[in-house]
């Protein structure tokens, strides 16, 4: 889970071997604070599996690739 | 994850942002009146529910994620402290988690060259740069060190 400069530099970084997902770094950090928000919260509770996946699927992550079961 | 576990657990999480770096077992264990060897089962049990990850040994944290107690290639500005983040999307939790403005510095893994964004009310100064994860969503714990 790596931080690039741009695609061209992901694609000549995978060298032929296949691509995962790339993601523009400003919907990362809306799915960072999405995900991470409560992490330090002194009364955090867990995820559900549920709650993780409507994350994902809000900010437009769906596909197979982005199914977290 | 009782809810002993669940409490143990964010003891943990707070120490570690009191202390900037991963409390040891012993430190938990005096903070919640409770022996190491309690506080080293728990942590096994939340290893095992995904609540944080140990070390191979299993006395010690690795990742309190966001937070790594080890050093990456991911650092972090934020809060007054730097710290290490476990990979690109935790360096941005790391600020989420903080609830702070901060700045990410690694490096291009393709070409090397530095990279530094700044996070100021919940946005990167960077539009240009891209996130790439290579592992699917649904095997990103068959090894989380590796993802």
């Amino acid at each position: 889970m790596n931080l690039f400069r741009s695609g061209e530099h992901v694609d000549r970084w995978l060298g032929g071997r296949p691509s995962g997902a790339t993601v523009p770094v400003g919907k990362l950090c809306e799915l960072a604070f999405a995900w991470w928000s409560d992490r330090v919260e002194p009364e955090w509770r867990p995820h559900t599996r549920e709650q993780n996946q409507a994350i994902l699927d809000r900010l437009g992550l769906t596909g197979d690739f982005w199914r977290l079961a | 994850m009782d809810e002993r576990d669940i409490r143990l657990r964010n003891l943990t999480y707070g120490l570690f942002v009191r202390l900037g770096r991963a409390p040891t077992a012993a430190e938990v264990a005096g903070e919640l009146g409770r022996s190491r060897v309690e506080v080293l089962e728990a942590w096994r049990r939340l290893h095992d529910a995904h609540a944080l990850v140990l070390e191979l040994g299993g006395d010690s944290i690795r990742m309190a994620n966001p937070f790594s107690a080890v050093p990456t290639a991911y650092r972090v500005d934020a809060d007054g402290r730097w710290w290490y983040a476990n990979c690109a999307w935790d360096a941005f939790g790391i600020c989420a988690a903080l609830g702070a403005d901060g700045r990410i510095e690694c490096s291009c893994p393709d070409c090397g060259a530095p990279v530094a964004v700044q996070v100021r009310d919940e946005r990167p100064d960077e539009d240009g740069l891209v996130f790439h994860t290579l592992v699917p969503a649904r095997r990103w714990w068959d090894d989380i060190v590796f993802t």
